[in-house]
């Protein structure tokens, strides 16, 4: 019983899953050989905060009272950092569908396959986050990326959509290559494919203290540390590529602009989370030694290097940017660099570093929803809103529909005194007091710079008009998007005014990570 | 007894090939089949690699996933492929073009 209460929040999605399915195959049709699908989003919306609410239920509980959690070892890891990313992919998960409640109708594109894969998709990102093996890892990560491919080509008769599902689905296939025959040769090196024994033998190779132990690969002797370092590149590129860092970060743009909305937002959103949970996981579980000075612990500078190039380069391209959904891919590539600093400052303090990072992601699911929402809002059938100018005047026109996507962007951006800005404190702030300054003060200056394309829409919102003969952009009307828009408002405006709480709450889960 | 690293070599050549075949050939069906090909090296890597540690089998119960994981993978791919053939009539990667800065 104790394991199926740990369980919890995964079983619910695969049991929300499979009943939409059903529900889909089972749904009547209209006498035109169309189906009717009355709330396919509410159940998919529903399993997805049922979800949250089991991993805040084991949270509140105590994840340390439940016992027989042994029987996971090494498959699953269920600690605090894992119900954190849970629940935050949960609610992102089930923010999603509600917008996907508003726009696939509006659209005519509802078929009811598209909210169990979107539910597979966010089960795929939580075993992604629990994984404590490779084996675990490998399956989640291509669970959850099997789902969003095939949520990215969603939209069949759209050009787009199906160059996007290709080049997001060819440059993913491939990264996950890397990242798996990054594994096999740690494997080959250390015999473990368990992240924690997998820690402990890197650890021993590379202070070069194996000579004397007979239980090592005793065949590769000196072999061990080249294998290793090898491997730990490929990893790490695999990685990279799924939290979307320059110089892999190709196929963000293109997937996120092709994609239908709601897909682009539960990209931005739970994708992100769930590679950043595995990347924490892998890097200070595996090679986050601190005592040792050898080379297994050289990845903070290469971090750093990674973080400072995403960062820049993003903002400079998104401010080029004549589509505000691409600005949007280019702002979420940004953001990814901003975590990065985050990363390095695990390095030397890693539950400051660990728990900013936790703290920012859940200010930028809920903002980043937000801001897709609101783009999704601003059209209506035949007349999606895309670019800038078909959100010229808007704020005029209709306040209300232009509001909640100000409010978002300017989280985005990091304006006092929204979950945004809180987010960036506490992430340069465990990098400044890391000692990385000179990456703590490259990062300031890209969210300096990072305000401008933020600002832009604000402008064509508020102070643009539609040129003359230009479509005039007529919001649409959905509950499911005003209530999933509700939502997202009140956590950014919640986080930011009392940002001491859910820190406390992201630095208990970051402290799981390191035995606390 | 072929010693594993003679099988190690042939799966990090072969893992070269296919990375190779991915990234200079401009057929999304020759770029299927190499990605294929990479996630086989690394299953001959992780058999070969369980000589070495006989105390599990750990290394061959992950092949097993992996070529699980790869048919599922190709199944997607193919679909997606062909969703992008029926409206391009073409199966090149440098025929998708549309979405650019």
């Amino acid at each position: 019983m104790n394991l199926f209460f740990a369980l919890s929040p995964f079983l619910t999605l695969a049991l929300g899953a499979l009943l939409l399915m059903v529900a889909e195959a089972a749904a009547a049709g209209n006498g035109r050989g169309e189906k009717v699908r009355p709330g396919l989003a509410l159940g998919a919306a529903l399993t997805c905060f049922a979800s949250c609410a089991a991993a805040a239920g084991v949270w509140f509980y105590g994840v340390e009272r439940i016992e027989g959690l042994d029987v996971l070892q090494p498959w699953l890891i269920i600690d605090r950092f894992t119900l954190f990313f849970a629940g935050l992919l949960a609610l992102g998960g089930g923010l999603a569908s509600l917008l996907a409640g508003g726009y696939l109708p509006e659209h005519q594109i509802e078929r009811g396959e598209f909210y169990a894969l979107l539910l597979f998709s966010t089960l795929g990102a939580l075993i992604l986050a629990a994984a404590g093996d490779v084996l675990t890892l490998f399956l989640g990560l291509e669970t959850m990326s099997l789902g969003v491919y095939a949520l990215t080509a969603f939209r069949r008769a759209s050009p787009r959509s199906a160059e996007a599902a290709l080049k997001y689905f060819l440059l993913g296939s491939f990264a996950a290559a890397l990242l798996l025959f990054g594994f096999a040769l740690l494997y080959g090196a250390t015999g473990h494919t368990d992240l924690a024994g997998l820690g402990q033998a890197v650890k021993t190779i590379a202070s070069g203290a194996l000579s004397g132990q007979a239980a090592g690969p005793t065949t590769l002797g000196a072999a061990a540390g080249p294998l290793v370092l090898f491997g730990f590149i490929l990893v790490l590129a695999g990685l990279v590529f799924k939290v979307s860092a320059v110089p892999f970060h190709m196929w963000t743009p293109d997937a996120y602009e092709g994609a239908p909305t709601p897909a682009t937002s539960f990209m931005a959103v739970a994708v992100k989370a769930g590679a950043f949970a595995v990347l924490l996981r892998v890097l200070l579980v595996c090679f986050g030694d601190k005592q040792s000075t050898s080379w297994a612990n050289g990845w903070p500078a290469v971090i750093a290097w990674i973080a400072v190039l995403t960062m820049t380069v993003a903002n400079l391209v998104a401010g080029r940017q004549e589509s505000a959904k691409r600005m949007l891919a280019y702002s979420s590539i940004a953001h990814a660099g901003y975590l990065l600093v985050g990363v390095v400052a695990t390095s030397r303090d890693g539950t400051a570093g660990t728990s900013g990072i936790l703290f920012y992601l859940l200010g930028y699911t809920v903002a980043t929803i937000g801001a897709f929402g609101g783009l999704i809002l601003a059209g209506h059938r035949g007349a999606e809103a895309v670019s800038f100018e078909d959100l010229a005047g808007l704020g005029r026109r209709h306040p209300a529909a232009a509001l909640p996507f100000a409010l978002f962007l300017l989280s985005l951006a990091g304006v006092p005194p929204t979950a945004g800005f809180f987010g960036k404190w506490f992430i340069l702030k465990a990098a400044m007091e890391g000692g990385f300054s000179v990456l703590t003060v490259v990062a300031f200056l890209n969210s300096v710079l990072g305000a401008y394309y933020y600002l832009k829409v604000l402008v064509y919102l508020y102070m643009r008009e539609p040129g003359a003969g230009a479509p005039i952009a007529t919001p649409m009307k959905s509950g499911y998007v005003n209530v999933a828009l509700a939502v997202s408002a009140f956590f950014v405006v919640l986080i930011g005014l009392d940002p001491s709480r859910s820190l406390s709450v992201a630095t208990r889960a970051a402290a799981s990570l390191f035995g606390g | 007894m072929i010693s594993p690293i003679v099988y190690v070599a042939l799966a990090t050549i072969l893992f070269f090939l296919g990375g190779a075949g991915f990234l200079f050939r401009r057929n999304v069906l020759v770029s299927l089949m190499s990605i294929e090909i990479m996630l086989n090296a690394t299953n001959l890597a992780l058999v070969a690699f369980n000589r070495l540690h006989t105390d599990s089998h750990t290394g061959q119960m992950l092949t097993f996933f992996v070529i699980a994981v790869a048919a599922a993978e190709v199944a997607v791919g193919l679909a997606i492929v062909i969703s992008f053939f029926r409206i391009k009539r073409s199966v090149r990667t440098d025929e998708a073009d549309l979405l650019r800065n």
